[in-house]
C-alpha cells in the first residue's frame, strides 16, 4: 500500500490507514475555528482598552470649536455614540451586537462599519491581488536566480536592489513614481480609481476593472487598469523585495542538500532540477512570508492609498483613527485579525499541498 | 555548482517588462480625463475634510463646498466678497431696529429638484431641525426662534440683539431642504431631534435641495460628484457635472502642473505655490491666524501666567522671519481677526520683535532663564508644518533668554490637552466658521469658553478688555462694531493671553480657461457653481 499521510489534501485515505472518527481535516478546522473567535474577542478587548485610554476624547475630536462651548450639544453626542455609558457597559453592548453581526455606527461616515468596510475591501482588494500575483512571480524568479548565481555578479546585484527596495520608504516611492509616470512622462493618472468623466461601473464585487468587465463598459475597465498602474507597481516593488531575500536563503539552503547534488551528478538538466526540487522545497518559507505580505496589502497601505487618493481599508483606518472613531477603529482591527487568521489558515493549508511531509497537525 | 539558468532568467525578465508595461501601456490619461478642453466636467482637488453632506450636521470644509453648491439658503454671498449678504432664496429682508427680528420675503417660484415649490414651511423645518439636532452647527442659530406669517414669509427672532443674523442665514448648515422627502426619511426638527432625527446617512446619499447641482455619488474617502439640476431657478452652471476629488496635497500639486483645462486645487499654498506655472490662475484672501496660547492660570504655570513674561514673549518673536516660513500670501501678526474680515486691524500695526525689550521685561518680571513647556499639534495645515514654525518660535525665544521645550502632538491628543486648559503654552491655527469675526468675542473675550482653557477669567483680565468686548456685542451698526472690534484687538495685545503670530492665505489654484474660481472666506472656500469657461 502507498504510505500517505493523514489529512493531506489529496490523499486518498482508507479506513484501515485513519483511526475511527472525525476527518482531520475537519478536527484542524474546528480548532481554528475556536481559536480564530478567541483571537477576535481578544482583539476586541484588546483594541477597546487602548483607544479608551490612549489621550484625546472622541467627543473633541468630532465636535466643532463652536459645538464643543454648548453642553446641550456636547451631551447630544455622548448619548447617540453611548460615551455616557460606564466603559463596561460600552463594552458589553458592542459584543452583544457583534454576536448579532453588527460592528457598529461610524462617527465619522455615520453608516454601519460592515458597510464601511466592505465597501473599502475590494478597492485594497483590486490593489492588493494584482500586487501580490506580480510580487510572487517576479520575486520567486529573481530570488532563485540569485541563489542559483550564488556570489555573483547578478546575484550581487539582486540584493542591492532588495535592499534598497526595503530601505525605501513607501510614500517616497509613490512620489518618485508619480513624478516619472505622471509628471514626466504623462503615461498614467496621478490618482483616484477612475478619471472624473467615469462612473463607476455597476457594483457586483466593488472592484473597478472587474465589475467594468462585467458589465460590458470596456472604457470604464480599461480606466480603472490605468489608474491601479502606478500604486500596483510600488506596491509591487516593495514586496517583490522583501520576497527576494526569502526565496533567496530559502534556496540556497535547499541548493546545499545533498539530493540536488544527487540530482546534478545524476545529469539531470538544470531546469528540471530547479522545476522539481529546487522549488517545491524552497516554497515552503516563502509561502510563510508571502502570506504575511499578502496580509499585510489587504490590511490597509495607508501612505501608498493617501498619495494615490485610493479609497481602501488603509485611507479608512488612518481617518478613524486620527479621529478616535471608535466603531471603526475597533471595526478594521477586526477585519485585519480576520484577515491574518485565514491568510494563515491557507497557508497551513497550502504547506501540505507543496510538502507532503508536513502533517495538518 | 555551474549552472546557466537562461528560461528563469528569460521568465523574470519578463515578468519585469510586463510590469513596466502595465505602466508605460497607459495612455496618457491625465488626471481627471478632461484634457482634451472640451469636457463638461470640472475637477476639483481637495485633501478631503469631509464627515457629511448633511445640512445640518456640515461643518467640515469639504462638506460645506458641496452643501452649499447642493442647498440654496435665504441669503448668500456673491463672489469672495463677504463684507454683506446677498438675496437666494429670500429675495429681500427687514431688520428691526433693535437687531433681534428679521423677517424674509421668499422667491416665489424656486421648487426643489424633484419640482415640489419651496415653502415657508420648508425654512422653518429646516431651521428648527438645524437647531435640535445639536450638531456642530447648531450653536449658531441656538437662539433663534424660527415662525412664519405666510407662505413666504418668515420671521427669525434672536434672543439677543444680533446685526449679523443675516450672516449665520447665509451659512450652508442654514440650507433649506425639501422637508417632505427628508422627513419620509427621517428627518425631525422637535425639540428631542437630537435623539429622533435618523436622515444623515439618506442625506449624505441623497440631496433634497433647491440649489444648482443634485448630489449624484458620495464617498467621504474618495469622490464626490455633482450633477447639475435641471430645475434650478437661478443661473444654470456651466460645467453640467462637477467631481470633488480627494488627493493628497503633493499629488494635488503634480495634478496642477500637468492640468490643461477645468481643473482646480483647494489646498496649495504658502511655499507649495513655489514653482507652478505662470499660467495657472491662483485667488486667495489671508483667512486664517496662528497664534500662540499662554496659560494665565498661576496654578498651571507661573510662569506663564506672569504678564510681563507675557509682554517678554511678544517682545521676542520675529514676526517678519515667521511670516516668510509660510510664503506667499502670509503676512506677520496683527490682531486676532484676519485681514479677509470686517474688522481686522489695518495695515502698519502688525506686532514687531523688540529683544532688547523682551530681555529687559524678563528682568522686571524677576525671571532667570524660564522654561516652559511649548505643546503644539504635529501636522501640517495649509502648506504649513507647525513644527517649522514651533521650532523657529524656540530659536526667536532662546536669543530673548527664554526657553521653550518643544510638544509635539497628535491632533487629537492636543484638542484634549488644549481644551483640558492644562498647557502652560500651546499654538495653533484658527479659520472663523462663518465670517462674523466678532464671533471671536463670545469664545476668546475673558471668561468665555475658549478663554478658560487659557485660565483667562474675568477676574484675571483687564477691565478695559472686558468692556471692550462688551462694547462689540452691544454695537448694533456694523460699521461700528467693526471699530468697536479693532478696539478690542488692541486691548487684547496689550494683555490677553493670545499671541498673533502670523496671519496665512487660503488658496484656489486654477487652470487658465476658468473663470470665477475666486477663494471666499464664507466657509465653503469656492462657489463651484459660479466656476465658467473663457
Amino acid at each position: 500500500m502507498t504510505t500517505v499521510h493523514d489529512g493531506e489534501p489529496g490523499a486518498v485515505a482508507t479506513t484501515a490507514s485513519r483511526p475511527r472518527g472525525p476527518h482531520p481535516l475537519l478536527t484542524f478546522l474546528a480548532k481554528r475555528v475556536a481559536v480564530t473567535a478567541g483571537l477576535l474577542l481578544g482583539v476586541t478587548v484588546v483594541t477597546f482598552g487602548l483607544v479608551n485610554v490612549v489621550p484625546g476624547d472622541p467627543v473633541t475630536a468630532n465636535l466643532s470649536d463652536q459645538a464643543l462651548n454648548d453642553p446641550a450639544a456636547v451631551a447630544a453626542f455622548r448619548e447617540k455614540w453611548g460615551l455616557d455609558q460606564p466603559l463596561w457597559a460600552q463594552y458589553l453592548h458592542y459584543l452583544g451586537n457583534l454576536l448579532h453581526g453588527d460592528l457598529g455606527h461610524s462617527q465619522q461616515t455615520g453608516r454601519a462599519v460592515l458597510d464601511d468596510l466592505l465597501h473599502y475591501v475590494p478597492a485594497t482588494l483590486e490593489l492588493a491581488l494584482p500586487s501580490m500575483v506580480l510580487a510572487l512571480l517576479i520575486g520567486t524568479g529573481v530570488g532563485m536566480l540569485a541563489a542559483v548565481r550564488n556570489g555573483r555578479f547578478t546575484d550581487q546585484l539582486v540584493r542591492v536592489g532588495a535592499l534598497l527596495g526595503l530601505s525605501t520608504p513607501p510614500f517616497w516611492l509613490s512620489l518618485v513614481v508619480l513624478y516619472v509616470f505622471f509628471y514626466q512622462l504623462g503615461l498614467a493618472p496621478s490618482g483616484g480609481r477612475l478619471s472624473t468623466d467615469f462612473s463607476p461601473p455597476p457594483t457586483v464585487t466593488g472592484m473597478y476593472t472587474v465589475d467594468g468587465a462585467l458589465a460590458g463598459q470596456w472604457d470604464v475597465a480599461w480606466d480603472a487598469a490605468q489608474h491601479l498602474s502606478l500604486p500596483v507597481l510600488v506596491l509591487t516593488s516593495l514586496t517583490v523585495a522583501m520576497l527576494v531575500r526569502f526565496v533567496r536563503s530559502a534556496m540556497l539552503e535547499v541548493l546545499q542538500q545533498d539530493y540536488i547534488r544527487a540530482a546534478y551528478a545524476k545529469g539531470l538538466p538544470t531546469r528540471v532540477v530547479l522545476r522539481r526540487h529546487l522549488l517545491r522545497a524552497g516554497l515552503v518559507p516563502v509561502v510563510t512570508v508571502s502570506g504575511l505580505a499578502f496580509a499585510s496589502l489587504l490590511s490597509g497601505t495607508v501612505l501608498v492609498e493617501s498619495i494615490f487618493g485610493w479609497p481602501g481599508v488603509g485611507q479608512y483606518a488612518y481617518r478613524s483613527a486620527t479621529a478616535l472613531d471608535l466603531p471603526a477603529i475597533l471595526g478594521v482591527s477586526l477585519f485585519v485579525a480576520l484577515v491574518y487568521t485565514l491568510v494563515n489558515l491557507t497557508v497551513d493549508l497550502l504547506y501540505g499541498l507543496i510538502d507532503p511531509r508536513i502533517r495538518l497537525s | 555548482m555551474s549552472v546557466s539558468p537562461r528560461r528563469l532568467l528569460a521568465g523574470a525578465s519578463a515578468l519585469a517588462t510586463l510590469a513596466v508595461l502595465s505602466v508605460s501601456a497607459c495612455s496618457a490619461g491625465g488626471s481627471g480625463g478632461n484634457a482634451n478642453g472640451t469636457a463638461k466636467t470640472l475637477t476639483v482637488n481637495t485633501s478631503f475634510v469631509l464627515k457629511t453632506l448633511d445640512p445640518g450636521r456640515v461643518y467640515e470644509a469639504t462638506g460645506l463646498t458641496a452643501v452649499h453648491a447642493l442647498y440654496d439658503t435665504l441669503l448668500t454671498f456673491k463672489g469672495s466678497d463677504v463684507s454683506k449678504p446677498v438675496p437666494a432664496l429670500a429675495e429681500s429682508y427687514q431688520a428691526s431696529p433693535d437687531a433681534t427680528t428679521f423677517t424674509f420675503k421668499l422667491r416665489q417660484g424656486v421648487t426643489f429638484a424633484d419640482g415640489t415649490p419651496l415653502t415657508a414651511d420648508d425654512v422653518v423645518f429646516s431651521l428648527n431641525r438645524l437647531k435640535n439636532i445639536k450638531g456642530s452647527p447648531a450653536v449658531t442659530v441656538s437662539g433663534l426662534t424660527v415662525t412664519k406669517t405666510d407662505d413666504s414669509t418668515v420671521v427669525v427672532v434672536s434672543a439677543t440683539p444680533d446685526p449679523n443674523i443675516p450672516v449665520v442665514l447665509s451659512m450652508p448648515s442654514t440650507a433649506v431642504l425639501n422637508s417632505k422627502i427628508a422627513k419620509e426619511h427621517g428627518a425631525r426638527d422637535g425639540a428631542d431631534a437630537a435623539q429622533g432625527d435618523t436622515a444623515q446617512q439618506y442625506l449624505d446619499t441623497n440631496s433634497v435641495g433647491s440649489g444648482p447641482y443634485v448630489l449624484k455619488s458620495y464617498d467621504p474617502s474618495s469622490q464626490v460628484v455633482l450633477e447639475a439640476n435641471p430645475k434650478y431657478w437661478g443661473t444654470k452652471p456651466q460645467f453640467s457635472r462637477v467631481v470633488l476629488r480627494n488627493m493628497d496635497v503633493q499629488t494635488q500639486k503634480l495634478t496642477m502642473q500637468r492640468a490643461e483645462a477645468a481643473e482646480i486645487s483647494l489646498d496649495i499654498s504658502g511655499k507649495l505655490l513655489d514653482g507652478l506655472p505662470g499660467s495657472l490662475q491662483t485667488s486667495g484672501v489671508q483667512d486664517t491666524v496662528y497664534f500662540l496660547f499662554l496659560n494665565a492660570d498661576p496654578g498651571v504655570s507661573a510662569v506663564t501666567s506672569n504678564p510681563k513674561f507675557n509682554q517678554a514673549l511678544r517682545a521676542a518673536i520675529d514676526y517678519q522671519g515667521i511670516a516668510a516660513l509660510y510664503g506667499k500670501g502670509a503676512a506677520p501678526g496683527a490682531g486676532l481677526v484676519a485681514p479677509a474680515f470686517p474688522g481686522a486691524l489695518p495695515a502698519g500695526e502688525e506686532s514687531k520683535r523688540d529683544v532688547a525689550k523682551a530681555k529687559a521685561l524678563l528682568t522686571e518680571a524677576g525671571l532667570t532663564n524660564p522654561t516652559v513647556k511649548f505643546t503644539y499639534p504635529a501636522i501640517t495645515y495649509k502648506g504649513v508644518d507647525l513644527g517649522t514654525v514651533a521650532t523657529k518660535v524656540q530659536g526667536d525665544a532662546a536669543e530673548a533668554g527664554i526657553k521653550l521645550e518643544l510638544n509635539p502632538q497628535p491632533l487629537t491628543t492636543f484638542l484634549d490637552e488644549m481644551r483640558g486648559g492644562k498647557s502652560p503654552l500651546g499654538f495653533t491655527p484658527q479659520s472663523l466658521n462663518y465670517p462674523v469675526a466678532d464671533s471671536l468675542i463670545n469664545n476668546m473675550a475673558p471668561g468665555q469658553a475658549t478663554a478658560l482653557r487659557s485660565g483667562w477669567t474675568v477676574e484675571r483680565a483687564d477691565p478695559a478688555v472686558v468692556a471692550a468686548g462688551k462694547k462689540v456685542t452691544a454695537t448694533l451698526d456694523l460699521a461700528g462694531r467693526a471699530t468697536a472690534m479693532q478696539e478690542w484687538q488692541r486691548l487684547m495685545n496689550a494683555s490677553s493671553p493670545y499671541l498673533v503670530l502670523a496671519s496665512n492665505s487660503s488658496i484656489v489654484v486654477a487652470t487658465t480657461d476658468l473663470t470665477g474660481a475666486d477663494y471666499t472666506a464664507a466657509g465653503w472656500q469656492v462657489d463651484v457653481a459660479a466656476i465658467g469657461r473663457k
